[in-house]
């Protein structure tokens, strides 16, 4: 494993009673690709701005490469930044804005013009140089906010929702496209987003947090599949999360009917979240499903069928390829691997509420 | 149709909007003095405009301090806004509306109470005063038209700044500078403007020896607007609107950079822009600049012999100042006002100490009243001697004793006729009420002169505050009105002479000058008596250069003085002495300026009549009025 690169340690910062990070620690290694994902609001932006030096944090430490840089100014530290509207310098050229940065550092005329060339072939923008930001379009000015970025040679390139503004289409293709950068500059990337699925497309590591607290860390896999708390499991994908009773260890009750699981280790008739992948609940005949319920709804969602399936007084969310008409009669089986138990949060501040995008 | 509409619009806009100036600009190349009389093409007012001194340095007084308080106000203003977008809202908000208060605020207000805080500080009103006055009332005019440009700047591109490694300094002037450029050179501008067309606030905070143009023009109203003023107008319209011009270049060019052609600008494009952005205000800047310090230096106070004069707008010949300098080595600090009125409240405020102040009759009595005046020592102005004793003995009206006041001008309220539009002698105010003349009478617009002239027809005193009298007044006035064409002041000179009216109200002084204009008309004081008036010198109490005034007013009292100044303002002097100077004997005997004593036996100086008084007069002149 490579080393630490960066270590936020103790980190809290308020705007006046509103607490926004609470005492928040993370490491992030070399060469990695780390997104923090949350709702707007989860203080992921904060962080990211800490770490760029634009807030300072009420207390904790920002350790860099072995360096305390809490209180170093933006302009003096080895990272740079890709803001959310981009920020490119309207009234410059896309060449002067690239060469922002250099000039500063008093690079020489062709080692600039070297750096550009360079980087606008590494976005796939060759001639744009004398043009200005507001003839491009919104996913050129994005790749021309990281070519000025970039140059620079930062450590660690911190992105801001880069593509928020971006179109579906384009923000797909972007998103290979700083797969592509990242793996040929190899440094580190500090990604910020509220799109999950961008967050499980891009990333080697993701850290789900919420009100000012980290949910969870983990790969895009661990996440998914295995979210901690309903929070995480609710945030990232589409899911069905139960108030259930752990009957033993691989035995849960769900809304009244008894299913097999895997996991261990909860006690006996303990309080517990189970969650359910709406892809992983198999719609069968009724008299071959745990449990016997009717299709409220259904739509046609390109892949796959959305349907709600009513069980036990609660509505099931379930995908499937295989259709059922409203009205008809379902069982539901869910296969024991497919379920995922989750301890109840201890207290209410780690509670997971209010989700809001 | 509705095209034909759309085009009447325009017309009616470009009409009601621009006429006024046209006129402005025609008559800037009329030959003949008056505005009523198209005496041919010429451009001798622009030629006598660049060789008048006064003209040009209050000219370059404007520019220079229009300039100073427009670049320091957008320097300061634009710091500000800064500085008010980085707090947060509530703060900000009220910050916002506390440097909003001067733009709102009636600019007398303001003048007044700049004034009152030099006053304070013991400052020297002058060019200073004015600037920091002018600064004070420009920073809210750049905050407004920098602030939204603030507000849209991302401030991200500021940070995008900083974390690419730029200082603060040099990302605001890189990043920020750049995008609110737009708003700080149109509140440069705007602040430029306000400064050029501020009249009060200027008024207020001005010292003696200092006009802008707005208070010189304002200080030439009782002798009528020179024509050299309008070709000085005309002249900074077609500027303004070269400018306007200029600016208006730019946009043009920036949509096509934004075209996103691939290219940079031709480099004889980007040598125009420059020769337009850069070095066309340059060259302006110095040009004004060196202009003011050329005029300035003219002007300079040399040695710590001064006399502060107050006087009259146009009222002494600019000559007879520089023979005063020249002959004694005193120099003369010179400031004009336009009313008694607007005199008045400078003298006692005390904010400046003027050494010679030249009120009207009335109005020295209201100052001996509050203490204002000082005693002239008659030993230091043997030339009283030039005074004809008539003019001493009228002034006793306001002065009993003869202690404070020399005479200076005098005049007397007459009718103006023009002999072709009447078929009878006339000698009496009855004209004026006379159905013949329905529509041809000219009434002066002024309270106390419509009740002198209708009292003094009913046989009263034109000082009278008896309520029967007024009343009977105030209803032979209502019963005139359908008959008077207009209640104008200046006016009647030009109407007369336009052969617009047969008979006018008019001052004795105004009346030599139409005559010369149209000789059909003819001026008479009307055998029941009229108003006679008079300015005379005085010396405040307060007044720091006592000797030296006196010095000045004896100097006004030598013949050949008091007849260079009679030729400039053309008003009769009680001068004896320069009287039997005057070459022209049609002038020396004319009776209008100079009437035989018999004539003068039944006219009467205004008195000040008291708060109480002035205010009934005021309220009967309403009602006749609203009649």
């Amino acid at each position: 494993m490579p080393n630490k690169l960066i270590d936020i340690v103790g980190v809290s910062k308020s705007y006046g009673d509103n607490l926004v990070l609470d005492d928040l620690n993370l490491y992030i290694r070399e060469n990695e690709f780390l997104t923090l994902l949350g709702p707007s609001g989860c203080g992921k932006t904060t962080l990211l701005r800490i770490l760029g030096g634009f807030e300072n944090p009420d207390s904790g430490k920002v350790i860099f490469d072995g360096k305390d840089i809490t209180s170093l100014a933006p302009n003096k530290r080895q990272l740079n930044t890709v803001f959310q509207k981009y920020a490119l310098f309207t009234h410059m050229t896309i060449a002067e804005n690239i060469a922002f940065g250099l000039k500063i550092k008093g690079k020489s005329k062709s080692y600039i013009d070297d750096k550009i060339h360079y980087a606008l072939k590494l976005v796939n923008l060759e001639g744009y140089q004398n043009r200005y930001p507001d003839s491009l379009s919104g996913g050129q000015q994005q790749r021309i906010a990281i070519a000025r970025a970039i140059v620079n040679e930062p450590k660690v390139l911190l992105l801001d929702e880069p593509l928020g503004a971006l179109d579906l289409k384009l923000r797909q293709d972007m998103q290979y496209e700083l797969i592509r950068l990242k793996n040929e500059l190899g440094i580190t990337f500090i990604y910020v987003t509220h799109d999950q699925e961008e967050a499980l497309t891009m990333s080697d590591t993701i850290v789900v947090m919420n009100q000012g607290y980290i949910q969870q860390i983990g790969t895009p896999e661990d996440i998914y599949n295995e979210p901690e708390n309903a929070f995480v499991a609710d945030f990232i994908g589409d899911s069905n999360i139960f108030n259930a009773i752990m009957v033993r260890d691989k035995l849960v009750n769900i809304v009244g009917a008894e299913f097999p699981c895997v996991d261990t280790g909860f006690g006996t008739n303990k309080p517990v979240d189970a969650v359910i992948r709406p892809e992983d609940i198999d719609l069968v005949k009724p008299e071959e499903g745990t449990l016997k319920g009717v299709v409220t709804h259904l739509i046609f969602k390109g892949v796959h069928y959305e349907m709600e399936v009513l069980a036990n007084n609660y509505e099931w969310l379930v995908h499937s390829t295989d259709m059922f008409p409203v009205g008809t009669e379902v069982g539901i089986h869910v296969d024991p691997f497919d379920i995922q138990i989750m301890k109840k949060p201890e207290s209410e501040d780690e509670e997971a509420v209010g989700i809001e995008e | 149709m509705k095209k034909k509409l759309q085009n009447l619009y325009l017309l009616l806009i470009v009409i009601f909007l621009y006429a006024p100036i046209m006129t402005l600009m025609v008559l800037s190349f009329n030959s003949s003095r008056t505005r009523a009389k198209w005496g041919g093409f010429t451009g001798k007012w622009y030629v006598s405009l660049f060789q008048d001194e006064a003209i040009m340095s209050t000219l370059y007084n404007t520019l220079i301090i229009a300039l100073l308080s427009a670049l320091i106000a957008t320097v300061i203003g634009t710091l500000a806004s800064i500085g008010i977008q980085s707090m947060n809202r509530k703060f900000r908000t009220f910050m916002l509306g506390v440097t909003n208060i001067p733009m709102l605020n009636a600019d007398i207000v303001t003048g007044v109470s700049m004034m009152l805080l030099f006053i304070a500080f013991r400052m020297t009103m002058g060019f200073t005063t004015i600037l920091i006055a002018h600064i004070t009332f420009n920073i809210p005019y750049v905050i407004l038209s920098v602030m939204p440009k603030l507000k849209q700047t991302n401030r991200r591109t500021y940070e995008a700044a900083l974390d690419l490694g730029a200082s603060p300094i040099y990302a605001f002037f890189k990043v920020v500078f750049p995008d609110i450029l737009p708003g700080i050179l149109s509140g440069f501008l705007l602040a430029f403007t306000m400064s050029l067309d501020d009249f009060v606030i200027t008024h207020f905070t001005k010292g003696p020896g200092i006009d802008t143009l707005s208070t010189k023009i304002y200080s030439e109203v009782r002798k009528g607007i020179r024509p050299e003023i309008y070709a000085l107008s005309t002249l900074m319209f077609v500027t303004v609107l070269f400018l306007l011009f200029l600016v208006n270049l730019k946009p043009e060019k920036e949509v096509h950079e934004k075209n996103g052609t691939i290219r940079k600008p031709s480099r004889a494009r980007h040598t125009m822009r420059l020769v337009v952005t850069r070095v066309v205000p340059a060259l302006l800047v110095i040009v004004i600049t060196a202009g003011g310090f050329f005029y300035n230096s003219k002007t300079k106070i040399s040695g710590s012999e001064k006399v502060i004069v107050y006087n009259w707008g146009e009222y002494l010949d600019p000559d007879v100042l520089d023979i005063f300098e020249e002959e004694t080595g005193i120099q003369v600090v010179y400031e004009e006002y336009e009313t008694n009125e607007i005199m008045y409240p400078k003298v006692q405020s005390g904010a400046i100490s003027y050494d010679v102040v030249c009120p009207s009759d009335y109005m020295i009595q209201r100052m001996i009243e509050n203490d204002l005046l000082d005693e002239i020592n008659w030993d230091n102005v043997p030339n009283i001697k030039n005074i004809g004793q008539t003019y001493m003995d009228q002034s006793k009206a306001f002065d009993p004793e003869n202690k404070y006041s020399v005479p200076y001008c005098w005049g007397t309220v007459g009718i103006l006729y023009n002999k072709t539009m009447v078929d009878e002698p006339i000698d009496s105010w009855s004209v004026l009420w006379d159905p013949k003349y329905k529509d041809s009478i000219l009434m002066q617009d002024s309270v106390r002169d419509a009740f002198g002239v209708t009292l003094k027809y009913l046989g009263y005193s034109l000082n009278s505050t008896d309520l029967d009298e007024l009343n009977e007044a105030k209803n032979l006035l209502i019963k005139q009105k359908p008959l008077v064409q207009a209640y104008v002041v200046d006016q009647v000179r030009d109407k007369m002479i336009g052969n617009e009216a047969a008979i006018g109200v008019i001052y004795s002084g105004e009346a030599i000058y139409t005559q010369k204009e149209n000789p059909n008309l003819e001026y008479v004081i009307p055998k029941e008596g009229s108003n006679i008036w008079i300015d005379s010198w005085v010396i405040p109490k307060n007044a720091e250069h006592k000797e030296n005034a006196e010095k000045f007013i004896n100097f006004l009292c030598r013949p050949d003085i008091a007849l260079k100044n009679f030729e400039y303002i053309t008003y009769s002097t009680p001068n004896e002495a320069a009287r039997e100077l005057i070459e022209d004997e049609s002038i020396r005997n004319s009776k209008i300026a100079f009437p035989d004593a018999s004539e003068l036996s039944g006219c009467e100086t205004f008195k000040f009549l008291g708060d109480k008084n002035d205010a009934v007069y005021n309220e009967l002149w309403r009602e006749v009025k609203s009649k």
